[in-house]
């Protein structure tokens, strides 16, 4: 057997190690607990905010790959994940009525109307240099919420659309008691978006992990660099764009159909949306596709729990004015933590921990 | 020989081309109604201009895309606004001496207050990241929610009305055309601003070492000049214009909010693609583009005004990716 290249090396050592690492554990440990949430914890709040973060973790993963693996920040990850959430809306909600193909219908809708704008939107701007990305697709981003707004006959305008799911996706249907848990359309499509989403973060995972994904890397690292040794960049960029584009379209379609309800405000603001996913990104950590998840979970749970820290500091440190205003003030702090981890840690939480787990070993 | 006709000629027909297509809007409006859009455009233009101007020089020189333009914008609004409050009585009064005091006044507080933001945003935080733009882009990102929010701590976070000095707000009725005086105050302050960075970057030392900064910032460094003392002279500049914008434009809209930098530095970043980033000039005529598009269209398809100016945006970067006038890089 001919001499194995440090690659190949490589993946030999991560393929054995691959079942046996803590890591793995892990995550394993992660998904039985979403698995479990609606039987663990069957009140309302919990389920919405464990799906809420399955959710933005699969859409910042797929942000990742655009920031993190490709080195291209977009403003417009938030605009496709309301296209996403426009398309699956119109399919069961405005123009059709709600049956399994139409929904399935929309998300491909969604995918194709996703990936034509995402090759339009790199051939327009990755010619010149990568940061005109950064302003076309905000520029692109307001306007598309101008059009969702403005067109009201359309888009339903500000007051949105809302869906209505079919057969056992349906709030109203029901399947009788399942170890205690009555299992609802509510259940059943938890189940649903939480399989899609694995379905999409493996892929995205496959994506990473492949030669391309590797190229990828080689792009962000150094462009001139990967010219030089015959890459087409401007073409693995578009493809990687592309892909990250269209998870986000398929993740605004799940999102959809969970909230029931999509508008301007809430699927396509650059403010609401954008915004969120950027901090989830950054602080999780970028170049990971996992830190999307801690990401997630630590802006989704400090923001649901947010208004019950307020009052419990009230009860409890009635006198301490300055914790009440920085609680008061949340988006403040986090401002200012996101600086001080771009500056400080600008792996994230899980760089950093990783980094500080393999300098122990 | 068409080729060397165009070569030839190329600059009086890029020219004529382009008031060819500024008067076409007359086929759609009335006369009268054109010249009134055309003032409130080339106004609009000029606001746009001065926060353009900020982004792309500070690009041009440092090669530092900020994000937090608009926050500083906005900034500049709000400061504006506290100083008209204090002088409420020489804003409201029926004297044009006493209403530009008060908005000089309130132009000198808006623009030294936010140079000076700009200044410690400069120090503090971006010159940590230069070098890498995506970082750059994501901490001035973050610069501007953390200077957005702070607007909410310092302000509160509703709407505000603002005063229009008194004497600004009456219109100038020529020949049955009513031109607002506040927009002609608007289109002389942008070109006074215009001249002055010309004769800044032309006809001083400084100026030459800016443009020269522009060209090939090693070289600078390398003839002994400080770099860095310059990137915080530009971007405290860069800042105090934005500043004025703000203030100008909140008057123009008749209102400040918290949020307000975010659709102006969109405004900004569709001027400086379509003049190319780091030229003044580029900046100068990407904002009247932009400025007397988004006016004829409003008024023609109120709906498509937004739409209006990135799809020439778009169709700029299609033909000349670097913008009209594109500097070195």
């Amino acid at each position: 057997m001919a001499e194995a290249t440090p690659v190949q090396i490589f993946h030999m050592e991560e393929k054995r190690r691959q079942y046996r690492s803590g890591g793995f554990f892990l995550k394993v440990g992660l998904l039985a607990l979403f698995v479990l949430v609606p039987f663990l914890f069957p009140s309302f709040k919990t389920v919405d905010l464990a799906m809420q973060i399955i959710m933005f973790a699969t859409l910042v993963a797929s942000f990742d790959i655009l920031l993190g693996y490709t080195g291209i920040l977009s403003f417009g990850h938030g605009m496709f994940f309301g296209i996403g959430a426009y398309c699956v809306a119109f399919l069961v909600g405005k123009y059709g009525t709600p049956s399994y193909a139409n929904l399935a219908l929309g998300f491909v809708i969604a995918a194709l109307v996703a990936s034509v704008l995402a090759i339009v939107i790199s051939f327009l701007s990755l010619r010149v240099k990568a940061i005109f990305f950064a302003m076309i697709t905000l520029a692109i981003a307001e306007l598309a919420i101008v059009l969702a707004t403005k067109l009201s006959g359309f888009t339903g305008g500000e007051d949105g659309i809302s869906l209505n799911m079919p057969g056992i996706l349906a709030v109203s249907f029901s399947a009788g008691n399942f170890l205690g848990l009555e299992i609802t359309g509510r259940i059943l499509t938890y189940y649903f978006i939480l399989l899609a989403c694995l379905g999409l973060f493996l892929a995205m995972l496959r994506f990473t992990h492949s030669p391309l994904g590797r190229v990828l890397q080689a792009i962000r690292d150094n462009v001139e660099r990967a010219e030089a040794l015959g890459y087409k960049t401007f073409i693995f960029q578009a493809i990687s764009i592309t892909f990250g584009c269209v998870v986000a379209a398929l993740v605004g379609g799940l999102y959809g159909m969970w909230v029931g309800y999509v508008n301007p405000e809430s699927c396509l603001g650059v403010l609401s949306i954008m915004l969120a996913i950027l901090l989830m990104c950054i602080i999780g950590g970028m170049g990971t596709l996992y830190g999307g998840i801690v990401g997630a979970a630590f802006f989704m749970i400090t923001e649901t729990f947010l208004p019950d820290l307020q009052h419990l500091a009230k009860d409890f440190f009635p006198s301490a004015v300055f914790l009440h205003n920085v609680l008061e003030r949340w988006h403040l702090v986090l401002g200012v933590l996101f600086i001080l981890v771009v500056i400080f840690f600008p792996k994230g939480i899980i760089g950093s921990v990783r980094e500080f787990i393999d300098r122990r070993k | 020989m068409e080729e060397t006709i165009f070569k030839r000629w190329s600059r009086e027909l890029t020219i004529a081309g382009a008031i060819v297509l500024f008067l076409l809007p007359l086929i759609g409006i009335p006369g009268k109604t054109y010249i009134t859009l055309t003032i409130a455009g080339l106004a609009m233009g000029m606001l746009l201009f001065l926060v353009a101007s900020g982004v792309s020089i500070i690009f041009g020189l440092m090669d530092v895309l900020n994000f937090a333009h608009g926050a500083l914008f906005a900034w500049g609004a709000y400061v504006g606004f506290t100083v008209f409050g204090y002088l409420m009585k020489w804003v409201e009064a029926d004297s044009v001496l006493q209403n530009f005091a008060a908005f000089s006044l309130a132009i000198v507080a808006a623009m030294v207050v936010v140079a000076l933001v700009g200044i410690v945003l400069e120090r503090v935080i971006v010159r940590r990241v230069y070098g890498s733009h995506l970082f750059q882009i994501l901490i001035t990102f973050g610069a501007t929610i953390v200077l957005v929010e702070l607007i909410r701590v310092f302000w509160g976070p509703n709407d505000e009305v603002m005063t229009v000095p008194l004497t600004f707000s009456r219109n100038w009725d020529i020949m049955d055309v009513i031109i607002n005086r506040y927009r002609v105050i608007c289109i002389v302050v942008g070109l006074v601003v215009y001249g002055v960075i010309q004769l800044i970057l032309k006809k001083t030392k400084l100026g030459m070492i800016v443009r020269a900064g522009v060209e090939d910032r090693d070289m600078v460094q390398a003839m002994g000049h400080n770099i860095f003392l310059l990137f915080t002279g530009v971007f405290a500049a860069g800042a105090a214009l934005a500043a004025l914008g703000g203030l100008a434009m909140s008057i123009f809209s008749l209102q400040v909010y918290p949020d307000m930098g975010g659709s102006f530095l969109l405004f900004a970043f569709i001027v400086v693609i379509i003049g190319g980033l780091g030229s003044i000039t580029g900046s100068l005529v990407g904002a009247l583009i932009v400025g007397l598009t988004y006016n004829y269209v409003a008024y023609l398809v109120p709906w498509a005004a937004a739409g209006a100016n990135i799809m020439i945006m778009i169709i700029i970067l299609l033909i000349r990716p670097t913008g009209l006038f594109s500097v070195g890089k």
